[in-house]
């Protein structure tokens, strides 16, 4: 021990030290634009392409893309093309703080936020301390549009719910009813609630519940459920067509199955063939995937030549709008004589778009609603429709 | 009564399924000494066979050749990844299958897509017993997990090869000085561990016909927590352990109020149960040498 | 007493004076005024937050010799907590070092009193039982906050949690990795933590010394627990949300996998193993977007087996001996001079022999001395001579 050891520690140390230098110099200098080099705008999007909610990711990833690409191939905006970033965040709220950042230093100037609730929780907070503007196509929860730069196109969850509780203290006063929601997702739980505090309360309810752990056999549950003429899931179509399929021959064949737009989809599984299913199954949405004309129609055609229709239904549907909604909004300021140069800070551009969201702009056709506009609190309006996606038999 | 019997069909019917995989988790653990992460998701390669081979809408074919691939599978990840690994640390073992696990989960989603897959195997329909609904397929569940389990029992303590994996699981070193070939045993667990898995991936799909990358996860979790009750290494324990966990999952669901803490009150019991008696309902008791 | 620089073993320092130096650089640049990228900061605490969980880990795991997966419960614990009083805090005293400090204590204290509550039971049961043990202990955890009503913690929606102003988190995370390091190193180089080795190597001979095995393995599993609620306050700073969803056993596993990587028995093959996961997991999500995004699990397994098998196979060890990174290390910083020449002159206990000989190519020790690997004897440095 001695000088010798010290001296072949400062070797180690000296270059460890350079080493973390040269990754000061890479941290860079005061708060930069970093759309200063595009040159088309960006716009980024976290979702959940791999892993279990995978689906609504790559729904909203196409959808979004289709857009760009539809826009780009007419000439962009007064000639800047879009440029769409689509980053994985695994349905896990921790991965959205790197994908929003990463997204932020490639140039993101506007954002379709995050796919689903769970992470979006943190990205409303993200983008709201860089002024980022976002428009979801599908975080649903009440409180992801709280701060100004946040905007939905779908409806908010409490609003669902509190839809759905109207409609059945109207129709089911004085009788049971069944609930059937999955406790740990947001989404469900979400609606749930609201559906509870708004019942009436001569309303009967047997609930019962399921959690990630189990997500496809529902005996028990469907066993709790079996004497309820009306069953209210609020829950995603895939559980709800596993549901289905095993309560095919125990539920009451003029039962009637309520959802809301997590129903969407339900009648596209491959291999699920929802005519064998006696019981009416009801949801209350902004898409309708069946749709036989309009917009909505010429969205489905499109998406399924290009990307098959295993994984459409109303996220990506949203995602469609929301890109031309951003578009829109954008051309709107323009055509007011707004600036908007390729290299716009994000903040800038978010000014512009708030401007143009709170003060009444609407996108007159899209594929989930018509004359869609914002509530300066972030929700949207359109219209619900109550769709019956199948008679009872 | 009429709740009384429902629950306990639909439980036994849940527990048949946990039992299956819990038998290939304690065969595994038994002989090879090694907690298989993987297993779990053995049965989502098995259900995808299934769903790839219905479409010659052979049920008996698919079922066939999905045992026979995940038999395949079981020896291949043995021989690749396990085999090079005997001799080292246990954990580095533990460590290797959960990657396999996360290597089986992600080809699947590239191969088939994050969209569950929805096939009906076959549809036995259902009978009214006692004014209860009971679904066939839970009868044919619970059925095949007997079979299944007495087989594996007389297997083990009757043919030659059973006897030897006894003896590889009670010392490996001592069962090579006898002229067992320690590999080939352990191999042939991973066979019928395997097979069983593919099995469970069936009951699976007769339950709720459908099937996505994550279908095995916590089924494997569980199903390991139900051999654990039951005393792992031990063939009717994983059996035992399997039922109870199928019939607890079961009641837990019916009231209302716990509901939502299921997976907690499982997990409770095999903690209560392990302090209570430490190696499980029908473990054996190891004694430890210096 | 006089302080004689000769006596002091530099080499125990180290991995302190390297982290140390890194954190006041990055300090340095931060607090004057310097622009660090927000995606160099978020990494920056998430690294800190899973050295701080591995080296934990790595206490149980490596030092005492039980296998433990349940970390992410413990974690969970001390995110809730800390976050609950972060958010508590925030209308009085705002959200400043105060409420961090206050968070941490609670934070750590409440993960801590859960080690020990399951502990005692727990740690009757050896091996693959504690394993399960552990595993259940997490889930139960998780399922609780779960079930929460939305004023207490939140639920199914996640605690929202005010974040700490995160130019200067990352300067806290790192003292608090820091703090860690010591507590760990330290613990592990008094007679306590020797004794926590002899239980490791052999229960029943550390026992006949006299050694009171029940009484050590509770305080490292509760030392373990403190650090990872306090890695879990961390956490909860570092974000907007506390989710329970996140700390389920793939968590728990990932936290685990850093520590079998890193090099049983090395803290400082925990710290690295943690910080090269982090970063590779992070740069995998941002590289890998759109279509490619499905490979990156798929890489991630490979890369999980490949390195492990190759690390371990008794097969291979002829291979590893001559492709290791201390081979390479010793290459490149000591310009390909003979390892034999290395000075012996450390201490016995400096890296624990480990009784499951781990993973040459991650386990670099920072240590120039001990680029061997173990012992002198160790056939690394026999064939460090080939």
């Amino acid at each position: 021990m001695g000088i010798i050891t010290i001296m072949k520690m400062t070797k180690v140390l000296s270059l460890v030290l350079a080493a973390l230098l040269m990754l000061g110099m890479l941290a860079g200098c005061a708060s930069v634009n970093y759309a200063e080099t595009n040159t088309q705008y960006v716009i980024g999007v976290s979702g959940p392409l791999t892993g279990g909610a995978a689906m609504y990711g790559i729904a909203v990833a196409n959808s979004a893309q289709m857009a760009v690409d539809e826009i780009n191939a007419a000439g962009g905006l007064n000639g800047i093309t879009f440029k769409l970033i689509a980053t994985d965040d695994m349905h896990d709220a921790t991965k959205v703080s790197t994908n929003y950042s990463s997204m932020l230093e490639s140039g993101m100037q506007v954002s379709l936020g995050t796919v689903t609730t769970a992470p979006g929780m943190e990205f409303k907070n993200l983008s709201a301390d860089d002024n980022v503007f976002f428009l979801t196509p599908s975080a649903s929860g009440d409180d992801i549009p709280a701060n100004p730069n946040g905007y939905q196109m779908f409806f908010a969850d409490g609003n669902q719910g509190k839809v759905a509780a109207e409609y059945v203290s109207a129709n089911f006063a004085g009788q049971t009813i069944g609930v059937f929601y999955k406790s740990d997702d947001p989404y469900s739980k979400g609606i749930y609630d609201q559906f509870k505090a708004n019942l009436d309360a001569s309303v009967t309810v047997i609930e019962t519940t399921f959690t990630e752990a189990n997500t496809s056999d529902f005996a028990t549950q469907i066993d709790t459920l079996k004497g309820c003429g009306f069953i209210f899931m609020p829950i995603y179509y895939t559980p709800a067509s596993l549901f289905m399929m095993q309560a095919k021959d125990i539920v009451a064949a003029n039962t009637v199955y309520y959802g809301c737009d997590g129903f969407d989809g339900i009648d596209n599984i491959e291999g699920f063939d929802i005519t064998t299913i006696p019981q009416e199954v009801t949801m209350l949405s902004h898409f309708n995937s069946k749709a036989t004309d309009g917009a909505a129609k010429e969205f489905i055609d499109k998406y399924v030549e290009k990307f098959g229709a295993e994984t459409l239904n109303q996220f990506g549907a949203s995602a469609y709008d929301c890109i031309y909604a951003i578009y829109g909004a954008m051309k709107a300021a323009i055509d007011a004589g707004k600036e908007i140069p390729v290299t716009i800070s994000a903040s800038d551009l978010c000014e512009i778009l708030k401007e143009q969201f709170n003060g009444g702009y609407s996108l007159a056709v899209g594929v989930t609603g018509e004359n869609i506009t914002w509530e300066t609190s972030g929700y949207v309006n359109k219209g619900a429709i109550k769709y019956v996606i199948k008679e009872a038999n | 009564m009429e709740l009384f019997l429902s629950t306990l069909i639909n439980g036994l019917s849940l527990g048949g399924i946990y039992a299956m995989i819990a038998l290939g988790y304690t065969m595994v653990y038994g002989i090879a000494k090694m907690l298989n992460f993987a297993h779990g998701d053995i049965i989502m390669v098995g259900g995808y066979v299934i769903y790839v081979f219905m479409a010659f809408h052979n049920p008996l074919l698919a079922i066939l050749i999905a045992v026979i691939f995940c038999v395949l599978l079981g020896m291949t990840i043995e021989k690749i990844a396990y085999k090079p690994l005997r001799g080292a640390s246990p954990l580095a073992v533990l460590i290797t299958a959960i990657g396999v696990s996360y290597l089986l989960q992600s080809l699947a989603q590239i191969i088939f897509g994050s969209a569950n897959k929805v096939v009906t195997v076959y549809d036995f329909g259902s009978v009214t017993f006692l004014g209860v609904n009971v679904q066939i397929s839970a009868l044919v569940t619970l059925a095949i997990t007997v079979v299944v389990m007495v087989a594996l029992t007389l297997f083990v303590k009757c043919t030659r090869l059973g006897r030897a994996m006894i003896a590889v699981s009670e010392d490996k070193g001592a069962a090579q000085l006898m002229g067992i070939n320690v590999d080939g045993i352990i191999t042939i667990t991973f066979a019928i561990g395997s097979a069983l898995a593919a099995l469970a991936g069936l009951f699976y799909l007769l339950k709720a016909p459908s099937i996505s990358s994550t279908l095995g996860a916590m089924p494997g979790i569980k199903a390991f927590t139900a051999a654990v009750i039951g005393g792992i290494g031990s063939i009717p324990g994983a059996m035992l352990g399997g039922l109870l966990l199928g019939m607890v999952e079961c009641i837990s669901y019916k009231i209302t109020a716990i509901a939502p803490y299921t997976d907690a009150i499982e997990f409770s019991i095999l903690i209560i149960i392990l302090l209570v008696r430490p190696t499980g309902f029908l473990g054996k008791k190891r004694r430890e040498k210096v | 007493m006089k302080l004689n620089l000769k006596h002091i073993r530099w080499s125990h320092y180290l991995n302190y004076l390297v982290i140390g130096i890194f954190t006041l650089v990055m300090a340095i640049i931060a607090l004057t005024g310097g622009h660090i990228n927000n995606s160099m900061l978020f990494l920056l605490e998430k690294i800190a937050v899973s050295i701080i969980l591995a080296v934990s880990l790595s206490l149980v795991v490596g030092f005492l010799g039980e296998l433990s997966l349940g970390h992410a419960g413990f974690m969970c614990v001390g995110a809730y907590l800390g976050g609950k009083v972060a958010a508590v805090l925030e209308p009085s005293i705002g959200n400043g070092v105060g409420s961090l400090i206050l968070g941490l204590v609670i934070g750590g204290a409440a993960a801590a009193v859960c080690g020990v509550v399951i502990g005692i039971p727990a740690l009757r049961l050896r091996g693959d039982y504690l394993a399960i043990v552990t595993l259940a202990f997490g889930e139960i955890v998780k399922s609780i906050f779960q079930n929460t009503s939305d004023a207490s913690f939140g639920g199914a929606l996640g605690l929202e949690t005010p974040r700490f102003d995160k130019q200067y988190l990352f300067i806290f995370a790192f003292l608090l990795v820091l703090l860690t390091l010591a507590a760990a190193q330290n613990f592990i180089r008094s007679k306590h933590g020797r004794a926590v080795t002899a239980i490791r190597d052999n229960e029943i001979a550390a026992r006949a010394c006299g050694i009171n095995v029940t009484k050590y393995k509770l305080i490292t599993f509760t030392l373990s627990a403190f650090f990872a609620g306090i890695a879990g306050v961390l956490y909860s700073f570092s974000n907007y949300t506390v989710q329970s969803a996140k700390f389920g056993y793939n968590y728990s596993i990932e936290i685990l996998v850093m520590v079998v990587l890193g090099g049983m028995g090395s803290i400082n093959g925990a710290i690295i193993s943690a910080a090269l996961i982090t970063f590779l997991n992070t740069k995998l999500a941002t590289v890998l977007t759109g279509d490619l995004a499905v490979l990156q699990n798929l890489l991630y397994a490979l890369i999980l087996i490949i390195i492990v098998v190759y690390n371990n196979a008794p097969a291979l060890k002829s291979f590893r001996v001559r492709y290791n990174l201390h081979v390479f290390f010793d290459k490149v910083v000591r310009r390909g001079k003979d390892p034999s020449h290395r000075s012996d002159d450390r201490a016995k206990w400096d890296v624990v022999p480990t009784k499951i000989e781990m993973n040459e190519i991650l386990s670099i020790d920072l240590k120039p001395q001990n680029l061997s690997g173990d012992k002198p004897t160790h056939d690394d440095s026999k064939g460090g001579k080939g």
